[in-house]
This record gives structure tokens, sequence and C-alpha cells, in this order.
């Protein structure tokens, strides 16, 4: 029987795309489905910490090398998408000397190139950090962006003929006696890039072969077909500062604990993370009290970050696995390693792998294993390149600097795009249109915006994750509309509504978790534009209702205005006790 | 995107008091991110600055502040151009809801923008040094105010200034005086003088005429008053010995206002390292520091705590005053005015951006509407342009003279035969558009209080 593919990956998080990728660039007709957008599940909600190893230097050696190695290739070849930090594992004087030690010794054993600060040399690379703290081990740590990852890996797959498919559900896994030998998808609104309001559409997709990549939701796949995948959901809660305190990844030195590394990522910085197990990875409560301890927490390390202002909050669930039989109590005793569960070889019934667990910065190397076992499977023989070249973006990062100049924006603008835009730069800013900036937080202007809705259709979220547009401290009050209408003309007036409508959500879904301080001036503010200014609620294009044109006076006349109109700066002469 | 240097083993950690006060290495250099967290983006700020207004190719204080600072990293030296279009009027900070120090940001990344990237052969930068070092060029001019008023006046200074230094040629330079104020005050007898006539001053008054008197205040007079324009530094001091408030003099170069503006912070600083330990001398025996220019008020107030760490800074900030602010404060000042007459009764007043920073922008006519017969307009409360040194480059003039547009209409239609403001700059662009004579608040207190007694140009020795 012909297939529609002969690899079906199911879940576009950084595992899936990896092996998308992987698996495209040796040779093998490749289809993704996800959901959602890329990044829809975990991946969209972690930390953004590429690990040196030095986390688990002490625990899990094995997990410290794969991190280390990884790094440096990602160096090479995801430049765009990694920021070498540095980070550092500090001690406060409560800490143990022993752990210390341990730690140390460990990153040496791992090659992790590792060496000792006293509090003082670490404060003068991190200014904020608490006066009193003792010691600091100086490691290699990064940031990492996994949207712009994730997107690097699907966008390149594609371009060895892969077909990527996001609002595309796995609702059944087509199975004949022992043998999977496809899915039915939902399409949220048909096939291709998304457009809001197009009807969906289910698809039956057939492959010589399915990876099950759905991490904390790889057990709902299996259940489809009746395959038991035991995946332990567990929760954590990370929170984002409105600005860097830090430029360096901050750990805490001690063994296994929660909230206690802050990464700085892009703009801002990334308060992390706690660890609970959850029964449903869709459904699980988000509580204030998780935001509130882990800041205080941290705020033992830096302690300005008590007074800080933070611009949301989110969980992320992890998939964690444990083979049967292991029955670990606490989820941070569970491996982070990930696991290749063999459905023929598991559970007699062909045609699928099933991977769970794992980390983001060694999703390469991940997927280079199961890309191995499935080329097995498959009888298929080529070599692993994924290592070796470059991401698209990433390729000779060295020659931007100079570019900068070339694109007419203000010199941070430029800084920040091409930092999110690495080498397709040129290709994306280089226009003779007027390239305003369309999200002034982050400084994204309207050639990047269209780009990313050139890749993905009227989905602002997906621009979102392509150009962090919203991300910033507004949240998307002063660009949610400016964003919606950059996809006019290309889309009606009812598409773009629907698209606003859906990123202003998601920003709420975040934002909801800080409201305090100066966050909370922000959403007030945000609320006085969109609600009564922009008239959100009561838009008559929305409500059906017509406008009342007649309740409007016909506005200031000239001789009211003084000469020709023109409203003096301060306001013309004051008009007191009057009732304007 | 940059490559973290990467650690090696043959490290010796070191302990030493490292104190953060930098975050980044060299000192015109702070982090001031947190700062970004007031920002709620309402843009206030924007619709506020004066430069924006005008000028579409210049992005606002909340591009220039919050969000360029946000934008940063610890590394990243790359402060956009813009930076020094913006004429620090400081009506940002003014008009900000939400504490965000916008000046401080922006006086912070322009120095840094001059450190890192402006480079110190281009004339720019030598132009912007001579005309922000004011105090050099016009110590040196009045050395020989005659020859250096008529150098300064021919056609070809001017087209020297203005083709080569880009320092246009529309303004005319402020005319020196013969006799700076500093030589008028030794002449006078310096702080003994004063002592004795403020003494009799008190005893006039019927109030303590012991030596003990917690009336004494330093005078900062600037550059401007001591060298162009020191009618109004006599002023002060009568106007205080009136009051019986003996006056100190101190030693004191720049206020620095100038300097911030085209981001030379280190020669601010140096000027500061002067300023700090002498005025928190003269704070030390019993003065309270007084300025008649309300940039140099500013500058000791606000922008010395935001930029330096220097000991008694903090002193200096809380004692410091501008001169009709304190004399309304601690005297009846309303009460000493009523019944008096001037010579000079119809004014147009602009108050100074910097004034409106320090909330003073309402004094001028409220206290001198107490004397009789005076008439003071307020000419509206928008921005004279010139800001300092701002007007005068060639490639800001156009934009200067189009902000002080306002308030040259307004100072044309006001019923008034001579302007009136308490900043020096402020003062040439209102002469310089309106063609007014330009006096200072205290030199109307001082003609309304003072009848007879020592008389404007009298400059002998010992009290006249
Ligand atoms: C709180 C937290 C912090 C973390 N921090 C770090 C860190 O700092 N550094 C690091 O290296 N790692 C970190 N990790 C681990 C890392 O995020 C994950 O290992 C990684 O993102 C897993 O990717 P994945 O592709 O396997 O899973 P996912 O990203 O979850 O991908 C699975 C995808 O499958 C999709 N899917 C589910 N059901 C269906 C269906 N029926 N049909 C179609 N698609 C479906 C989902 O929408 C999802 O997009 C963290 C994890 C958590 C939870
Ligand atoms: S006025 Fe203040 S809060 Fe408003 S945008 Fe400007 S800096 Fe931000
Ligand atoms: S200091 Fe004045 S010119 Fe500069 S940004 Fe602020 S308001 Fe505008």
């Amino acid at each position: 029987m012909a297939t529609d593919t002969e690899v079906l990956v199911l879940g576009g998080g950084s595992t899936g795309c990896g092996i998308a990728r992987d698996l495209a660039m040796r040779g093998l007709e490749v289809t993704l489905v996800e959901r959602g957008n890329l990044t829809h599940g975990t991946t969209g909600r972690m930390h953004g910490l590429l690990h040196s190893g030095g986390r688990y230097a002490v625990s899990d050696q094995a997990s410290a090398r794969e991190c280390i190695q990884e790094v440096d290739v990602l160096q090479d070849i995801a430049g765009h998408c990694i920021e070498m930090t540095g980070g550092l594992f500090v001690q406060r004087p409560e800490d143990s000397d022993e752990y210390f030690q341990k730690k140390l010794t460990g990153c040496r054993e791992c090659d992790i190139p590792a060496r000792v600060l006293s509090g003082a040399e670490a404060r003068r690379i991190e200014p904020y950090l608490a006066k009193d703290v003792k010691r600091a081990i100086q490691v290699p740590d990064g940031a990492v962006d996994p949207f712009r990852l994730c997107v690097a890996n699907a966008h390149d797959a594609e371009r060895h003929g892969a077909r990527i498919e996001t609002h595309a559900e796995v609702v059944d896994l087509l199975r004949e006696g022992d043998d999977i030998y496809g899915v039915t998808v939902r399409h949220d609104s048909g096939p291709g890039k998304r457009t809001h309001k197009t009807p969906g559409t289910t698809e039956d997709i057939t492959a010589d072969y399915v990876v099950n990549a759905t991490g904390a939701w790889a057990g709902q796949i299996g259940a489809m077909a009746d395959l038991e995948v035991a995946v332990r959901p567990s929760k954590g809660v990370m929170t984002i500062m409105n600005v860097r305190q830090v430029d360096t990844v901050i750990n805490r030195c001690r063994p296994k604990g929660d909230a206690d590394i802050i990464v700085p990522h892009e703009t801002t910085a990334i308060l992390g993370t706690t660890d609970e197990e959850v029964e449903d990875p869709d459904d699980y409560p988000e509580e204030q009290w998780e935001v509130d301890l882990m800041i205080a927490t941290l705020a033992e390390l830096v302690p300005i970050l008590k007074e800080a202002r933070t611009i949301r909050s989110f969980w992320g669930v992890r998939p964690l696995y444990e083979p049967p039989g292991t029955g670990t109590e606490d989820p941070t005793d569970i491996t982070r390693d990930f696991f290749l569960l063999d459905h023929a070889e598991r559970d007699g019934v062909g045609g699928m792998t099933s991977i769970v667990g794992g980390k983001l910065t060694t999703s390469r190397l991940m997927a280079e294993k199961i890309s191995d076992h499935i080329c097995d499977k498959l009888g298929h023989s080529a070599s692993c390149d994924t290592a070796d070249v470059p991401l698209p973006g990433s390729e000779n990062l060295e020659a931007l600097e100079d570019a900068m100049d070339e694109f007419g924006l203000r010199s941070p603008v430029a800084r920040r795009s091409t930092q999110r835009l690495g080498s397709r730069s040129r290709e994306v800013l280089q226009t003779t249109d007027p390239n305003p900036v369309i999200c002034n937080c982050e400084s994204v202007t309207r050639a990047e915006v269209q780009d990313a809705i050139a890749q993905s259709g009227s989905d602002l979220n997906a621009v979102r994750i392509r150009t962090r547009a919203s991300m910033g401290n507004c949240q998307g009050g002063f660009c949610c509309q400016l964003l919606a209408n950059e996809l006019h003309p290309e889309y009606d007036e009812e598409t773009a509504r629907a698209a606003y409508d859906e990123l202003f959500q998601e920003r709420w879904k975040g934002e909801r978790h800080a409201l305090w301080g100066e966050q909370l001036s922000q959403a007030m503010l945000k609320y006085a534009l969109h609600a009564t200014t922009y008239n959100a609620d009561g838009d008559p294009a929305r409500t059906g209702t017509d406008v009342n044109f007649e309740a409007f006076d016909g506005g200031q006349t000239d001789t009211e205005a003084g000469p020709s109109g023109v409203v003096a700066t301060d306001g013309g002469p004051r008009n007191r006790g009057g009732d304007q | 995107m940059s490559d973290a240097a990467q650690p090696t083993d043959e490290h010796v950690p070191t302990d030493d008091d490292f104190e953060p006060i930098e975050v980044f290495p060299e000192s015109t250099e702070m982090d001031l991110r947190p700062g970004a967290d007031n920002c709620y983006k309402c843009s206030t700020c924007d619709t506020n600055c004066p430069v924006a207004e005008v000028d579409d190719e210049f992005p606002g204080p909340k591009f220039q502040g919050p969000e360029q600072w946000r934008l940063k990293r610890q590394d990243d030296h790359d402060i956009d151009d813009s930076v020094m279009k913006c004429s620090n009027c400081m009506r940002c900070d003014h008009a900000c809801p939400s504490e965000v120090p916008l000046s401080q940001m922006h006086n912070t990344a322009r120095g840094e923008y001059v450190e890192k990237q402006m480079s110190k052969r281009s004339l720019e930068y030598w132009r912007n040094r001579l005309l922000s070092n004011y105090r050099t060029m016009a110590h040196l001019g009045s050395k020989v105010p005659r020859l250096t008023n008529f150098m300064m006046g021919l056609g070809v200074t001017r087209v020297f200034n203005e083709k080569v230094l880009k320092i246009t040629s529309e303004r005319e330079f402020p005319a020196f005086a013969t006799e700076t104020f500093r030589e008028w005050w030794d002449a006078r007898g310096g702080y003994a003088t004063s002592r004795e006539r403020a003494r009799a001053a008190r005893e006039a008054r019927g109030e303590k005429t012991t030596a003990e008197t917690d009336k004494r205040i330093a005078y900062f007079h600037g550059c401007y008053s001591n060298y162009n324009t020191p009618e109004v530094g006599k002023a002060l001091v009568r106007v205080y010995e009136h009051f019986g408030y003996e006056v100190m003099v101190p030693d004191q170069r720049c206020s620095g206002t100038p300097m911030y503006a085209n981001g030379m912070l280190g020669d601010a600083e140096r000027a500061a390292k002067t300023n700090v330990p002498e005025l928190a001398a003269a704070i030390e025996e019993g003065a309270d520091v007084i300025a008649s220019c309300t940039s140099c008020s500013m500058s000791l107030r606000q922008e010395y705590p935001e930029l330096f760490d220097i000991d008694g800074v903090h002193e200096v900030s809380n004692n410091t005053w501008e001169g009709l602010e304190y004399l309304r404060v601690h005297e009846d000042l309303k009460g000493e005015l009523e019944g008096t007459t001037t010579d000079l009764p119809n004014l147009a007043y602009h108050a100074p951006c910097h004034a409106r920073n320090q909330g003073l922008d309402g004094q001028a006519i409220e206290v001198l509407s107490a004397i009789d017969g005076v008439e003071a307009h307020d000419v509206g409360d928008s921005c004279s342009g010139i800001s300092g040194t701002y007007g005068w480059k060639a490639e800001n003039y156009d934009t200067s003279m189009k902000i002080g547009e306002e308030m040259f209409e307004h100072m044309e239609a006001a019923d008034a035969t001579h302007g009136l403001t308490e900043c020096p700059t402020c003062s040439m662009q209102m002469e310089h558009g309106t063609g007014y004579d330009i006096l200072h608040p205290l030199e109307i207190l001082a003609d309304a209080l003072l009848d007879g007694g020592e008389t404007q140009s009298s400059s002998g020795t010992g009290p006249a």
C-alpha cells in the first residue's frame, strides 16, 4: 500500500521539530502534525536555560556530558537561537561547602569548564547578587529561545521537502491488527497555513512509520491505539521579569531545589522553577503562592527581585517518564533523560515509537538517536549532518555586525532585529518600503512581522513566537491591534479580528498572574485603551448595531481654537471652571 | 549571541571590597535598566517633549529612555544617535506620572554615546566640548572682554563658527561684562563686607544682631551671571543682604548642565568634584546653597545625586534652593513687597523648563505681582527652544526656533516692555526671537526693595 508519507511525526515541540529536520536531511519524506502552533506544548513553556551540564554534574553525569557537548554544537549551528551568557552556581553562607565541592568536582569530571570565584568576584560580574554570597562556580551556561529553535528546525525540514502541519490535532491512530499505519487529524482551518474562520476538515495521513513525540501528551496518543505510555506530567512555574536584572544565568548551588535559577532571556529575566506532579497536562491549578514563593526564594540570591516588576507568569509540564516498576515518589528524583519506546519491542505493535522525557538543550542529540533508530527500522541508510549544518538564520553570523547599518533602523532596533533574525536579517529587513516599528517594547518592525505572516498565515500567536512582538512590558496593549492590522489586505477584517482576539486572550492568560504594582497599572492602561478608546466590547462591527453619529457634535471650530485651528501646546487659553 | 569567555581552572579567587555602584565597568555607565520597570508606556512624556513636537526624526523620550534601556545587554554599546537631539529640557521627567528617571537615562546614554561612539577627533565632539565648557571660554574671554566682544561680533569669526564649528551664525554671542561678578565681589570685600552689611540689615529689621546667625547663604552664581550678567549676581547679593543674610561665594566651577546635554559626563564630574566639597563645606558652616540660575539649582539638586557618587553630594542636593524660592519660603516676601514700586512694571514672563521641573514655574509672577503696579504676564508653558547649548548648534537652529515660536508669539502679544526669566539661555532665546531686553526676577526685586544705598553701577570698595 502506498502511504502519504514515509515518516509521520506527531508533535511540534523541540523533539518533533528536531526529528523532522534530521530525517528530512537524511532524505526521508516527512510530515509533522501539531495540534497548536509550533512549541504549543512544553517547549513553549520552558525556562530557556541552555544547560552547560553543571546542573546535572552531581546527580546525572551522563546527561551533564551530553549537555556540554550540545552547547558546543548549538554554538555552531544555532547561534541566532542562543546567547552564551555564562552561568554561575552561587553559594550562600548557609549552603553546604561539601555540595559546592561535589559540584565542582562533578563539573570537572564531565569536562565542563568550571572555575571558582569569590563572592566579590561574582558580584563584579553580577552586581545585583546579594552582598553576602559566599562563592560561585562559573560555567558556560547560556540562554536559548525555544521558539526560534523550533521554527528554524521546522523551516529547515520544509526546505528539505517536509510537510509541516500546525493546528492539526491527532484524533485517532490508524491501527490494523498489530500495525499502526497512520493517524486521523482534524485541521482547525483546513490544511496548509492557518487562516482563521476557514472551516475545519479531517484528514487521514498514512505513513510507513509514526513517531509519537507528543511529550506530556504521549500517553493520550498511545491510548488511541490501546497502548500504555506512563508519562508522569509534572508542572513548573516560571515568572518573567520586565528587565534583565542579571546578564548571566544564576543558579543556586545546593542539591536539587525549587526556585533556584534566573535566566537572562532576550529583554527579560525568567525566574524558575518548581516541580510538582499533576494529573492532567491540560488542566492543572495555577496558583499565586507558587509565584510568590519563587520570587521570595530567588530574592535570597538577587534581592532587587523583591521590588522588581514582573510581567507575567506561566506554567509548563515536564513529560517525565519512568520505566514501569521504578516507583519514584518525588518528581525531582525522576531522571531527566529521555526514553525511546519502540512499541513493537514493548507491546508487539509495529509501526510506531514514542519518545518521552529529555531536555531542550539536548534535543538535537535526541533527534539524532531517534532518527538512527527509525532509519534502522525503515532500512534507510544515511548519515546525520545536523551537528554540522547550521540552521537557517545561523549561517555566517560573523558577517552580520557590519550589516546592521544597512537597514535604516535606529541602532537598538537594528541590533535586536538582527539578534532575532540572524543571517536572515538582510533577506527580511532590507526593504524599500516604509518599515515602522510595530512592537515598541521588543523593537519589531513591519518587515519582520510580514515575514512571519508569510510563514504562518493569519495566526498572530505564530507571529508572536517568531518575532517576540507583544512579549514585552505592555503585553500587547499597544501592538495587538497594529499586528492585526498587518494582516490586511491579505486577510479580511473578520479574520484579522479573530486573530486579534486570540492573541489578546493568550496575552491575558499569563498577565493575570502578575497583577500588582507596575504591571497592574499596565493592565489598567491596556484595559482603558482597548475597552474604552477602541470600544472593543461595544464595537458596532462586532455587535452588529448601528453607530449613532448624531451623538457627536461638529467638533471645535477654527474661531474657538485660535489661528487656523492649531491647538497650542499649552492647550491654549485656560478655561477655568469649564466642564471640559 | 556573544561568546562567554570559557572559564579555566587556573584561577585563584580573590576578595576585595567591591561595591557595585556602577554595573557597567566605566564610571559613565550605570545600569538603569531597572528604571524601565516604572514605565507603563502611557506616552505622556512623548506628548510633552518639545523636540518631538517639531522634529519627526526624533523618536521621543519614551524610546530614548525606558525602551532603549530595556533593550540593553551588558556588553551592548550602541546608543542611537538621536539621543544627541534631546535638548535636556527635562520636561519628560516632569511629565511622567510614574517616576521613570528619564533625564538620568538620557544623560547616561548620551554620556555613553559620546564616550563610545562619537569620534574624539570629530569636529562635532570638539565643538560640543567647546560649547559645554563655556566657563573655560568665558574665563579667557572675560580677561579681554572688549576685544572678545569685538572679535565675536566680527563677520569672519561668525563665518568660521558656522562653517567650521557648525555654531549657528544666526545668534550673537552674549557680550562679556567688563567686570565679572567675582571681580566685583572681591573688590567689594567678599564675605567680610557681606557679614557687616547683613548684620546692619538685621539690626535695621529688629532681628538678632549677634555674630551667631543662621542667616547665611552660599551663592552658586554659575558661569553666566559671573561672566555675562553680573547684575543678576549683584542683585542677589543685595536682596539677600537686605533680608539680613550673610553671603558667601565659594569657589566653584560649571554646574554641569551644558555638559550633560552634550554627553560630556567626565567634564561634568570633574567640575562636580570641585563644587560638591566647596558647597558641602559651606553647608557645614550653616549656609544654604542658593542659585540664581534654575538650571544650576536643578543640576545640584537632581542630576548630581543621580549621576555622581561624591562625598557630600546628597547634603548639597538637600540644601540647595533657587534664589526666589528660598526667600519665598523663609521670609515674608509678599509683605515686604507691599507698597513698593519699580520702574519696570510691564513684564512678559517665561518659566524655564528647569524651573518647571522644580515646581517653580508660578512663583515669579506671584511674587512680583505684590509690587504696586507690576503687570507680569505668563507667556504660556511652552519651551523656549534653546535649551542651553542646543540652539547654538547649526543643525539644531531651525528646530530650536520652531520650538520657540509659540513663546515668541505670546511674548509679542503680551502688553510688556521687558521679558523676564530666570534662565540665562532662555533669556538669549527670548531676546533673539523678540528683540526684548530680558531681566531676572531678582533684578526686579532689587529694584523694588532697595532704594538708594548701593546703586546698580557701584563697584567700589566697602559698603557703599
Ligand atoms: C517548567 C519546565 C522548565 C524546563 N526548563 C528547561 C530548560 O531550562 N532547559 C532545557 O533544556 N529543558 C527544559 N525543560 C525541558 C524541555 O522543555 C522539554 O524537555 C522539551 O521542551 C520537550 O519537548 P517535546 O517536543 O518533547 O515536548 P512538547 O514541547 O510538549 O511537544 C509535544 C507537542 O505535541 C503536541 N500534541 C499533543 N497532543 C497532540 C495531538 N493529539 N495531536 C497533535 N499534537 C499534539 C503538543 O501540542 C506539543 O506541541 C523544561 C521543562 C519544563 C516543564
Ligand atoms: S510618561 Fe513615564 S510611564 Fe509614560 S511612557 Fe513616558 S516614561 Fe513611560
Ligand atoms: S529632555 Fe526634553 S528634549 Fe529631551 S527627551 Fe525629554 S522632553 Fe524631549
